[in-house]
């Protein structure tokens, strides 16, 4: 198998290179017949790929040690379900997987590509080539997964512990695919200008390509917050970690993106700055690959880091020259027809949100690049932690989700003071409304109470819209399903994004809930003993042992009780006077008002050949808080040391994730053919 | 038996790329008035899809009447411009079409199995 994988690599490097060159050639020669073969060897690339990965997926079910790869990332008591996951465990593989996904995504774009991008397709074929090249390249000669072992080892290593989650066999593909589909739209754009087609001709494939890329991308970072809520044992969902922060960074500007190209298509404006936003989407999932594989800032996700850093960095500053050196060629041809009329306009509202989404960026770009900053001058890598993003982004991103339901409801071109009166008043009054209702049920914090307030003005300009529009069409004659049913219909990109709205919504409720809201506390507990906690008794009941012969494991039985925190009010005063969320009692008799109300197993693992720990929280989720208990460590003397915290609003965060998921489908679904319908069967009929 | 499977692939590379190089007479470079008219054709549609919002935002209560009619009467108008040009740019294309089989005829005694192929 290794030699036929390398064999393939070998070959694709070679399928790459003339993809691209024999399309540069074919178009200055004036050469059809050199532009079909470049195009077919662009898909030669696809198969030859795809063979690759058979061949190393086909080495992991035989158990073929003899393979590095193999050895370090399976063993024989791996479930040959991770197989999959083990494909793409390590550096060398993920990389073979990140390569599959481009040449996918590349032939099926070019074979999908309207006719009329036939002058521009040459030179996206050649961006295309050129970048699968670079990483055939890197797979042949600095991480190949076919190399071989000196000595066939007796079993494997195993795969990372950490990587034995459902969420696995998704949110690593996800997120590399997201990434690395964003050469796509980049290399149709890209194309489009070197050809001279400064129309928008593009941006229909880009539009498309570029929300599959962002909604693929947006998908595996919720499934990444979803493992490491329930996996890693953080306690958290989302910690600013640098790989985390280069996969959300691209997903910024292209969220930027996707906005931004409305206009372009509805009013043939901001032309420069799409280009601009496809470029810095494009150069910052370079980044984010630099920052994956050179490890030059720590990250929890090392284990895909390697010494290929300086290569990453070569190809992330070529990427970087090429898109704007491009762009600063062309751009005197890019001006807008039109200027903006308003400021109150739809199209200013998206320039304030593209401005905001940037300013994100910014600052989480700081954040990750100033440990590099501050070793080079002064030779100290100081770390960027939390805080220091939460405090920076949160209110920008608050205003990202004011201007969420703001630019709905504002029309294209200009406003009236009359239309602003008549589509602002509701949802205005309804946040207001929120806040008032929150102050008066004793609910803290200002900032959260001011969040809540946002939140509940964008639900209502999303329901508002949807209402007047359901209610005209129900006018006319429909019944009511059917109205909305044909208003969302009727321009699916539009109210998909309000799907996807929703879910950002349900997304911002959760983050304030768990951030502002959270309780915490930790004990170690013996069996019989409780940790107590706001209205939660947790109750050590048993344990048992898991472990198998690559791991020490072993899980908790404990009862959960809904308490009256009358019946314990001594215990929380003390507490509180402590500055403590809950407390640890030794008597296990129940109080009057307990309430058994179910059970939860946290688990523990310790990875012998791995050296790392590996934790299952317990979860007890409703809509309104999780019950959230991490067991960090059995102890000697039998006690399990846990950390127990509630989560308000937490279901929320994964709830939205469907929402996200079904928007974004909406928003790309085609649309039915306008042509039949509209199209005038004479130039009289049309008006002339 | 691997190094087989990866000769046949290398092979089979081979061929898929190398036919056209072989066959040169069976392609050519798309027209101008090709290209133009698709563009023309892709314009058009965009101008009914920007209809349809129009329809869409005045149905949901988002423009007046007369800011619906005055868009869509200038929307109508473009789209009209634009089949008329997308006419001229027909006649274009069949201009170049029977020059280039014009041309084909000189050039080769080679027959063009299958018909032209457009990239």
């Amino acid at each position: 198998m290794a030699d036929l994988g390398l064999m393939s690599v070998l070959l694709g490097l070679a399928l790459s290179a003339y993809a691209a060159i024999a399309s540069v050639v074919g178009v200055k020669k004036r050469m059809p017949e050199l532009l079909v073969s470049s195009s077919r060897s662009l898909h030669m690339t696809t198969l030859v790929t795809v063979v690759a990965s058979l061949a190393l997926i086909t080495a992991f079910v035989q158990n073929d040690f003899s393979i590095k790869y193999v050895s370090d990332h399976s063993n024989t008591v791996m479930d040959r379900a991770f197989v999959w996951v083990a494909f793409y465990a390590g550096n060398q593989g993920s990389l073979l997987f990140i390569l599959l996904v481009l040449v996918v995504a590349s032939s099926l774009s070019v074979w999908l590509a309207p006719k009329r991008l036939a002058r521009s397709m040459p030179w996206t074929i050649a961006i295309l080539g050129a970048t699968q090249f670079f990483y055939f390249f890197v797979l042949a000669f600095y991480a190949s997964p076919f190399e071989l072992n000196d000595v066939v080892p007796l079993d494997g290593r195993g795969i990372n512990p950490l990587l034995t989650h459902p969420g696995m066999f998704s949110h690593p593909p996800l997120l590399m695919g997201g990434l690395i589909t964003i050469t796509i739209p980049f290399a149709f754009a890209s194309g489009a200008l070197i050809a001279g087609n400064y129309g928008d001709d593009w941006i229909d494939v880009a539009r498309v390509t570029s929300i599959i890329s962002w909604g693929v991308l947006g998908a595996g970072m919720l499934l990444g917050a979803w493992w490491a809520y329930t996996i890693l044992g953080w306690g958290g969902y989302w910690a600013w970690d640098p790989i985390e922060n280069v996969a959300l960074m691209p997903w910024l500007v292209m969220t930027a993106f996707i906005h931004s190209i409305m206009v372009q298509k509805r009013r043939g404006m901001f032309r420069m700055w799409n280009i601009a936003m496809l470029n810095i989407g494009f150069v910052l999932a370079q980044l984010g690959m630099f920052i994956n594989r050179g490890g030059p800032v720590v990250s929890v996700h090392s284990f895909a880091s390697s010494t290929l850093g300086v290569i990453f960095l070569s190809f992330m500053m070529i990427s970087l020259v090429f898109a704007f050196a491009l762009f600063l060629w062309r751009m005197p041809e890019l001006k807008s027809d039109r200027a903006m009329e308003s400021f109150m306009s739809r199209e200013a509202s998206f320039l304030i949100n593209n401005f905001l989404f940037l300013a994100v960026m910014a600052v989480t770009l700081w954040g990750v690049l100033f440990p590099l900053f501050s070793d080079l001058a002064r030779d100290v890598s100081v770390s960027v932690s939390a805080p220091y993003f939460d405090r920076a982004n949160g209110p920008i991103l608050l205003g990202i989700v004011l201007m969420m339901g703001i630019g709905p409801l504002l029309p294209w071109r200009k406003s009236s003071a009359r239309s602003l009166k008549q589509w602002f008043v509701w949802p205005t009054i309804v946040g207001i409304i929120t806040i008032i209702v929150l102050v008066l049920f004793g609910v803290k914090r200002p900032v959260a109470i001011l969040s809540f307030g946002v939140v509940a003005f964008v639900a209502a300009a999303i329901l508002e819209e949807w209402w007047r529009g359901t209610v005209s069409r129900h006018r006319a004659g429909d019944n009511w399903a059917l109205a909305w049913w044909r208003l969302v219909n009727g321009n699916r990109p539009r109210h998909g994004g309000y799907i996807v709205h929703i879910s950002i919504l349900m997304l911002g409720l959760g983050i304030i809930g768990t951030n502002f809201y959270q309780q915490r506390t930790d004990g170690a507990l013996g069996l019989g003993e409780s940790l107590v906690i706001d209205n939660y008794r947790v109750e050590y009941v048993s344990n048992g042992d898991a472990s198998r012969s690559d791991r020490i494991a072993q899980w908790a039985e404990m009862s959960v009780f809904n308490i009256d925190r009358q019946d314990y009010i001594e215990e929380f005063e003390f507490a509180e006077a402590q500055g403590a969320d809950g407390f640890t009692i030794r008597d296990s008799s129940l109080r009057p008002n307990d309430e058994y109300i179910g059970q939860i197993e946290p688990w523990h693992g310790f990875y012998l050949d791995f050296n790392m720990a590996s934790v299952r929280s317990g979860i007890r989720s409703t809509i309104a808080e999780d019950l959230y208990v991490i067991p960090r460590d059995f102890l000697a003397d039998g006690r399990v040391s846990v950390a127990v915290s509630i989560n308000p609003l937490a279901w929320w965060l994964w709830a939205s994730g469907p929402f996200f998921v079904i928007g974004t489908m909406v928003a790309l679904w085609p649309q039915p053919s306008v042509e039949r319908r509209k199209m005038p069967t004479s130039s009289k009929e049309a008006g002339d | 038996m691997a190094v087989t499977v990866g000769t046949l692939l290398a092979i089979l590379c081979v061929a898929v790329i190398a036919y056209p190089l072989f066959r040169k007479n069976r392609y050519r470079m798309v027209s101008e008035s090709f290209v133009t008219r698709e563009k023309l054709r892709a314009e058009r549609l965009r101008i009914y899809r920007k209809i349809n919002d129009l329809e869409s935002d005045y149905t949901s209560g988002d423009l007046t009447e007369d800011d619906y009619q005055q868009q869509r009467d200038q929307l109508r108008h473009a789209a009209a411009q634009l089949l008329m040009q997308e006419t001229g740019a027909g006649s274009a294309r069949e201009r170049d079409i029977e020059e280039e089989i014009a041309q084909l005829r000189n050039q080769s005694s080679e027959s063009l199995e299958g018909g032209d192929t457009v990239l």
